[in-house]
């Protein structure tokens, strides 16, 4: 006999497990005995599994629950629209997808811009401003959505704490906690927090130690060994710093037989000390010491001296350091010291990684310890095959040249001279190309592979004089051929990594006219970064494709999800008079300039940052597990909040080749 | 005492407050021709000892609210009943409600008159509805004196009417939550499944509404007409 009549059939085919229900029995039992009723609990439960409902307490959660409409929406059906007035409720998606649709800018039909699905709110921003919302909310499939009235939402917002900061900071608090959990995660293996984002000013704990410019130096060193300071900071009668004393400076001193002890430090000091404010970070002074080889930044606020920060106080807690790292490089008197160096640049990005460092920050740690690298093998190059005589610049291409490398990385690079005429440049060229060849060489012993495409220095059509190359460039802009387009989207993110400047800016300025003339260029180059369309569907989060024999359908990180944004970028900035190459600064520029929105900046901002440090938590995943170095990720096997940032993230690479589409009408 | 005294049905016996609100409970009201969304209405489920209606007795009593075309998750109902005579039975395997849940109960009286208050003067729906229409009547009768008139329509002949071409016969409520791909927290609780027969009445309500049958009139006289070509076709 069987007591489901709402499944009858289905009962008799399925005898039931008497095990599995006597336990149940027990919970129910239980149940009974609990004031909180069956269905609010089993939705508490559904909602326990996202944030930030998953950090609330279970009375508030049971106040949300229990004042909530359970609302069904059929595909298609409007939930929310701007015409409705000033928004009266906040929901949550119980089950389904629920799209934003907001009118295109052009006035030609509507885009999506954004995605919610399973466990996520909306619409915070015009619920807390009191207005009615920007984007029609639209059921994309069939959905249901937990509704909770104003009243009981600001009632929830009074009562708990973690409601009100998620509602407040919205999505950018998800961002937040996944610094956390990067933080966290830092804490498990350091067993410390530290950050590179720690103000100076917190950094500098003690008083700085300072004197005047008239003291002897015999009473400025015995101040230092007083108070136990490797620095003294001269200081005027408003305590503004005007020169340091550090003991680097002292071994100089003694080191000089005729040095008077009793001479004014004046004499001595380095002047006009570097100095920050105390709201700079740890990470800005780490730069400013590798840039400048210095070990002691001042820290002044309203021109006077409040603090001073040393290298050990930025690095106390790091086994690796910067600054050491950067001056050992730039003084590696082999080949064969800075390929052992490499390892350690490795260690370096592990621990910044560690340490909760941003992609943004690590990528400029790498270049600047790449283009320390180029530098010292140049220069190890020149000492070894002797000086060619002809001065040249070394330049960079592609990543390198918008100073977006990871570890690991390819070579992309070319020599630039000046030369009178053709005859002149085969002879220059005749010179550089043995020394250019011993560089190429000695890069790859220090790990920048050699480039497949023979896009290097030793490369007889990469070794060009000034005229040379601009004509190389302006074929490139002339006949947007397939090959031309590759082409100009590597070289002409082109930068100097050694040697002078000035021959590399003319080019750049030549690039920049000829592209803003030459729509077609434009066009064709629009459509050449309309090529790799983000993975992301209209029906499923990912688009995922499997390679070879892998177990899971993955997508590729950098091809997919950063090379829109890089060319996007790119074409922008080179249509609109921009220099920068750096893809984040051209799109701080192109908001400057009013060709993109300044919100649609900061999010495409946001998600190029997210998805680069995706991509590189994965490939210190892979060195930690001996795997080769892959850009291809497995979404699910990201946790819950990652999973659902990147795919927002690769919704604005979407929203960006839109906006080309739009603007080149393709 | 008089010699027939037995064959009268045997009053229940209320106390005096019992007895006030039961005489004040509303009466059922026929379903109208307002807009579905305008009626309120309240979804069943019972979970009993056993599937005959006339000997079984009702168990367990969840039922959720739909009003203003949607599941207010503020009105909600959840009542295990007493019942001292009862026994161990192989339907604990479907519901779970074991001799200890069943012992820790509430009154009966008190419980029914918690639901009919609870339903107003609201329409019923439910999977299967004639099953707990019959059960419920028997339990409000034995239990009340009362006699149950609201108005109940059945969510599993709904479905089908409304989905022709969903290939399931005989279709339960798992298949039915299969098919729209519902989520259900914990089933077989009378909670639980009401809460999961209203997310389907929310679907068909929305489905009926796009085929402009847009009253609980309109829906029944639907039913009805279905049901009658239904048997037409079992004749021929």
């Amino acid at each position: 006999m069987e007591a489901d009549k709402n499944n009858l059939r289905r009962c008799a085919a399925e005898p039931r497990d008497l095990v599995e229900h006597m336990s149940k029995m027990d919970a129910f039992a239980q149940a009974g005995k609990t004031a909180v009723m069956q269905n609010i609990q089993g939705t508490m439960q559904f909602l326990q599994r996202f944030p930030p409902f998953n950090q609330m307490e279970n009375t508030h959660l049971a106040f949300l629950v229990e004042q909530c409409q359970l609302r069904f929406y059929a595909a298609d059906e409007s939930i929310i629209k701007p015409a409705d007035g000033p928004v009266e409720h906040f929901y949550i998606v119980k089950q389904g997808r629920v799209v934003g649709e907001r009118p295109h800018t052009a006035k030609r039909g509507t885009e999506t811009t954004f995605e919610i699905t399973s466990g996520e709110c909306f619409p915070l921003a015009a619920l807390l401003g009191e207005r009615a919302t920007r984007t029609e909310h639209l059921a994309a499939e069939d959905t249901f959505c937990l509704r909770l009235p104003k009243a009981a939402f600001i009632r929830l917002f009074t009562l708990s704490d973690v409601f009100r900061d998620f509602a407040l900071r919205g999505v950018s608090s998800l961002l937040d906690q996944v610094n956390q959990q990067v933080q966290r995660k830092a804490v498990e293996t350091l067993g410390t927090q530290y950050s590179l984002n720690t103000r100076l000013g917190e950094l500098a704990m003690r008083h700085p130690v300072v004197c005047g410019p008239e003291t002897a130096l015999r009473e400025a060193v015995r101040l230092m060994h007083e108070q136990q300071v490797g620095s003294i900071v001269i200081v005027d009668p408003q305590r503004a710093p005007i020169g340091i004393f550090t003991l680097r400076d002292l071994r100089q001193v003694v080191a000089d037989a005729s040095a008077d002890f009793s001479a004014p430090i004046e004499q001595h000091m380095t002047h006009a000390p570097f100095f920050l404010s105390p709201e700079a970070s740890a990470f800005d002074a780490a730069i400013a010491m590798t840039e400048r080889h210095i070990a002691h930044v001042c820290l002044v606020e309203d021109k006077r001296l409040c603090g001073v920060v040393s290298e050990r106080d930025l690095f106390s807690l790091q086994r690796v350091d910067l600054v050491h790292l950067a001056r050992t490089i730039r003084n590696a008197p082999r080949i064969e010291n800075l390929v052992s160096m490499r390892g350690e640049i490795g260690q370096l990005v592990e621990r910044m990684l560690a340490h909760g460092a941003s992609s943004t920050q690590i990528t400029q740690i790498i270049t600047l310890l790449n283009d320390h690298t180029v530098c010292r093998v140049i220069e190890l190059a020149i000492q070894d095959k002797g000086d060619p005589g002809v001065p040249f610049s070394w330049l960079c291409f592609g990543s390198e040249g918008r100073r977006e490398q990871t570890l690991h990385t390819d070579q992309d690079n070319g020599i630039l001279f000046e030369a009178r005429d053709a005859a002149d440049a085969e002879e220059i060229r005749s010179k550089l190309l043995p020394l250019a060849l011993h560089i190429n060489q000695g890069l790859a012993q220090c790990g920048f592979t050699l480039c497949k495409g023979n896009i290097m220095a030793s490369n007889p059509q990469l070794c060009l004089s000034r005229a040379e190359w601009a004509r190389r460039f302006a074929a490139f802009i002339r006949e947007a051929t397939p090959e031309n387009l590759l082409a100009s989207s590597i070289y002409f993110d082109l930068r100097v990594v050694w040697g002078d400047e000035s021959a590399c800016e003319q080019l750049r300025q030549g690039i920049l006219e000829q592209v803003a003339d030459n729509r077609l260029f434009q066009r064709m180059m629009a459509e050449n970064a309309l090529r790799q369309r983000p993975p992301v569907g209209r029906f499923r989060d990912f688009v995922l494709t499997r390679q070879g024999d892998d177990k899971a359908a993955t997508l590729d990180l950098k091809v997919q999800g950063l090379t829109p944004f890089v060319d996007g970028a790119r074409l922008l900035a080179l249509s609109n008079g921009i220099g920068a190459n750096n893809t984040l600064e051209r799109l701080r520029q192109l908001v400057t300039k009013d060709v993109i929105d300044p919100l649609d900046g900061a999010a495409y901002e946001e998600a190029y940052h997210f998805i680069q440090q995706t991509r590189m938590q994965q490939h210190q995943l892979q060195t930690r597990h001996n795997l080769p170095y892959s850009n291809r990720v497995d979404p699910d096997s990201l946790n819950h909040l990652d999973r659902r940032i990147l795919r927002e993230s690769l919704r604005q690479a979407q929203r960006l080749q839109a906006s080309l589409t739009l603007r080149y009408q393709l | 005492m008089s010699l027939f005294a037995w064959l009268r049905p045997r009053q229940p016996r209320l106390n005096e407050h019992q007895a006030r609100r039961l005489a004040q409970l509303p009466g059922a009201v026929a379903l109208d021709e307002r807009p579905l969304n305008a009626q309120r209405w309240v979804v069943l489920d019972l979970e009993t000892s056993g599937l005959n209606v006339n000997r079984d007795q009702v168990l367990s009593i969840g039922a959720v609210v739909i009003e203003d075309g949607a599941i207010d998750l503020g009105q909600q109902f959840e009542r295990t009943l007493h019942r001292h005579d009862h026994k161990l039975s192989p339907s604990v395997l479907i519901h779970g409600l074991g001799p200890s849940a069943i012992a820790a109960g509430c009154d009966p009286v008190e419980a029914l008159l918690d639901l009919m208050e609870f339903i107003g003067e609201s329409p019923i729906l439910a999977f299967h509805a004639p099953f707990d229409q019959r059960m419920l009547s028997r339990a409000l009768k034995d239990s009340l004196g009362y006699r149950l008139q609201h108005p109940f329509i059945d969510v599993a002949e709904l479905a089908p009417q409304l989905n022709p071409n969903a290939t399931l016969r005989e279709a339960g409520l798992d298949d039915w939550t299969y098919y729209f791909g519902l989520e259900a927290s914990e089933r077989h609780h009378a909670s639980a499944d009401a809460l999961v027969t209203a997310e389907l009445a929310l679907i068909l309500f929305s489905q009926a509404k796009r085929q402009h049958i847009d009253s609980p009139l309109a829906l029944e006289q639907r039913l009805s007409g279905w049901r009658r070509r239904q048997q037409q076709r079992q004749l021929f």
